[in-house]
């Protein structure tokens, strides 16, 4: 306990290192590009656009306002893959620093995490924005939306730190991260509602975490409604528990990281 | 341990180790991939790999606030660990290490600086990797701008700087953070002359306010005069421990019983990277049992003027036989930046190697004379070497393991070393 309170005392006062390190990933990922920042928006509404053509014009589920249904869910799922994916590799990017430098590790994937959700801001305009355009309902249960965006946050923050512990040391693990979350992709009811798949396969997608934080979003945002119970305490269960053994398993991991690194 | 400043407390050491080890676990050549190992890369993660090396083994020492301390130790002997050690970069295996104060570590100079953000972005950005506030590097800002001198360049991405820019942005950024231990590992082949002796006055500026200096450095003459105290490293461990002066003498004299390699003999135990880099080679038929740099008085000194008498003698043993032809001994004299001043033999040199067939004398003394030393201001480092006739075997080199100073004669000339030359004017 004593333990843990000196490390976050120490990180502490590494605050403004973290945020330097998310604002120079930021600012240096346009540096040269004409359309710069506006990119981070650009990119997923195309990605928005494209899936919504795709499903409303072509492949249909009888959704009723299904842009937003499947804005809801896209949304959810991005902020989650895009940020595992990038944070993964946060400790190995940085490894030139480690061998050379005393840094707490944990700056890395926090600060990966955090120039990523600093992104996702633009995926909450476009989604505004289309809540205005297709009317979607606007009703009290929104307040629970940054409750959920926390859960989001902590989730892939948990889900980071385990996999960039792993990544150190079997440099197979990002290509199995994004294999991985390929699947899943489908694997998640974003695209479709999970009623339209029979009893057992529902069954086995319940297993799937994402699930859980794709639907969060999806209640006050597409149905206007508060999530039920069992999906908030499963979320908040999920992300709470990536959370403790993501950081277990990076602080008893992260001293012998420079023997790995090169 | 704790790295959050303490407050100032001078009784307390600034730096304490207490047995420490570190080891290193050899092989992996590269990280476990399942495209190579397939599901052992799996189990490799588990298992305990068996080749380990000790880098530093038992170490144990304390420096005082205000003190100047000195490393010496050959190549491989664990220099550099031991202030990766101090600075947290590699963990202690066994032992504890303790810091008290804030760490300026001039190791790898440059390390923390994102390449692609500006000079300027870069002082923010390692100003909070040491953990410097936001406000004081605002405060320091223009002090650093000024002491590197690379304002002009405060907006182009540190990837287009010089080399020397490079080093002496990261070099002034560090600096000015009222550090109250530096580490310092052979910074002194930082920029140019200048700027040398600059940053050396800034770092004895911080002793006087209490700060401690770790000295690591080839340059035993330097050790021997600026530190009070010093270690002698060797293969990991404490080999010597006190004085400087002492630590210094203690050294030269493992140079001279060959310690470079008796380490490479004993196998095991030295890293691959000593026998690379061992400083001392040769097949010891001749041998040079010392080099002494003496003035016109014929007394030893390390220190010389512009324009002065020079003097090395190579002292050596020979186990040449009487038929055999004489050996070549040669010289090098090298600036601190590693650039090879000039280099003679005596391969040419009637009465020692080019002489009829008498044999050379089994002990002597060879003397290289400088009637008027050329060098300008600077620290010099210098090898001596005897190889056969045909250059092609070593007897005994010694490579870069000597040094000496020049001092500063104020003359308006630059550069290292001066030529003999005249100007002349006409009308067009």
């Amino acid at each position: 306990m004593r333990k843990m309170r000196d490390t976050f005392k120490e990180l502490f006062s590494y605050g403004d290192l973290l945020v330097n390190l998310a604002l120079s990933e930021l600012k240096l990922r346009y540096r040269g590009s004409a359309l710069g920042f506006l990119w981070t928006v650009l990119n997923p509404l195309f990605f928005l656009l494209i899936l919504a053509a795709v499903f409303s014009l072509i492949i249909r589920f009888q959704v009723e306002n299904y842009t937003i249904f499947l804005f809801s869910g896209l949304v959810s799922w991005l902020m989650i893959q895009q940020t595992v994916i990038i944070a993964t590799a946060s400790v190995v990017n940085n490894q030139h620093l480690i061998r050379k430098v005393f840094i707490p590790k944990l700056v890395f994937p926090l600060s990966s995490v955090l120039a990523r959700y600093v992104d996702h801001a633009a995926l909450f305009v476009i989604l505004i924005i289309f809540m205005g355009i297709y009317k979607a309902p606007i009703r009290a249960s929104l307040v629970v939306v940054p409750y959920i965006l926390l859960l989001h946050f902590v989730f892939s923050l948990g889900l980071s730190l385990l996999l960039a512990v792993a990544y150190v040391r079997l440099r197979d693990v990002q290509q199995i991260v994004a294999v991985v979350f390929q699947a899943l992709f489908y694997a998640t009811p974003i695209l479709y509602p999970l009623d339209v798949l029979p009893e057992n396969f529902q069954a086995v997608i319940r297993w799937n975490p994402i699930y859980y934080f794709v639907e969060s979003l999806r209640w006050p945002v597409y149905r206007g409604a508060f999530p039920p119970n069992s999906i908030l305490i499963a979320a908040t269960g999920l992300a709470a528990a990536a959370l403790v053994l993501g950081y277990v398993l990076f602080v008893r991991n992260e001293k012998a990281f420079v023997f790995h690194l090169s | 341990m704790s790295r959050l400043p303490d407050p100032k407390d001078f009784s307390k050491p600034a730096v304490a180790l207490e047995e420490v080890g570190i080891r290193f676990l050899l092989s992996p050549p590269r990280p476990a991939s399942l495209r190579h190992d397939g599901l052992r890369a799996l189990r490799a993660l588990g298992r305990r790999r068996k080749e380990e090396f000790w880098a530093l083994r038992n170490i144990d020492l304390e420096i005082k606030p205000g003190e100047i301390f000195g490393v010496v130790g050959g190549n491989g002997a664990g220099k550099s660990t031991l202030l990766k050690v101090m600075t947290g970069i590699y963990p202690a295996t066994n032992g504890r290490v303790r810091i008290h104060g804030t760490l300026a570590p001039l190791i790898e100079l440059g390390a923390a600086f994102n390449p692609e953000l500006t000079g300027a972005e870069n002082i923010f950005l390692s100003g909070s990797i040491h953990r410097v506030p936001r406000r004081e590097i605002r405060r320091r800002f223009d002090e650093i701008v000024d002491f590197s001198g690379i304002r002009e360049f405060l907006n182009v991405p540190v990837k287009n700087y010089s080399s020397g820019m490079f080093i002496r942005l990261a070099f002034s950024i560090i600096i000015f953070f009222q550090p109250e231990i530096v580490l310092i590992d052979e910074v002194f082949s930082v920029g140019d002359e200048a700027f040398q002796k600059k940053s050396f006055e800034k770092i004895l500026s911080f002793r006087e306010r209490g700060a401690a200096i770790v000295l690591v450095s080839h340059d035993l003459n330097l050790i021997a005069r600026i530190a009070g105290r010093a270690a002698v490293l060797s293969r990991g461990r404490l080999a010597y421990l006190g004085p400087a002066a002492e630590a210094v003498a203690h050294y030269r004299k493992f140079l001279l019983e060959g310690e470079g390699l008796d380490a490479v003999r004993s196998g095991r135990e030295s890293s691959p990277a000593l026998l690379q880099n061992s400083r001392r080679w040769g097949d010891r038929r001749v041998e040079i049992t010392s080099v002494v740099f003496v003035g016109e008085d014929g007394l030893p000194r390390t220190s010389f003027r512009t324009g002065e008498y020079f003097e090395a003698r190579l002292s050596y043993v020979s186990r040449l036989g009487p038929q055999e032809k004489r050996p070549v001994f040669g010289v090098a004299l090298i600036t601190a930046y590693q650039m090879l001043v000039y280099g003679p033999n005596t391969l040419e040199a009637e009465g020692i190697s080019a002489a009829p067939q008498d044999p050379l004398p089994s002990r002597g003394v060879v003397r290289f004379i400088v009637p008027s030393l050329p060098l300008f201001a600077g620290n010099y480092l210098f090898s001596a070497s005897v190889y056969d006739p045909t250059l092609s075997i070593a007897h005994d080199h010694h490579d870069q393991m000597y040094g000496f100073h020049v001092d500063d004669s104020g003359a308006k000339e630059f550069g290292c070393v001066r030529i003999g030359c005249r100007w002349g004017i006409e009308p067009d």
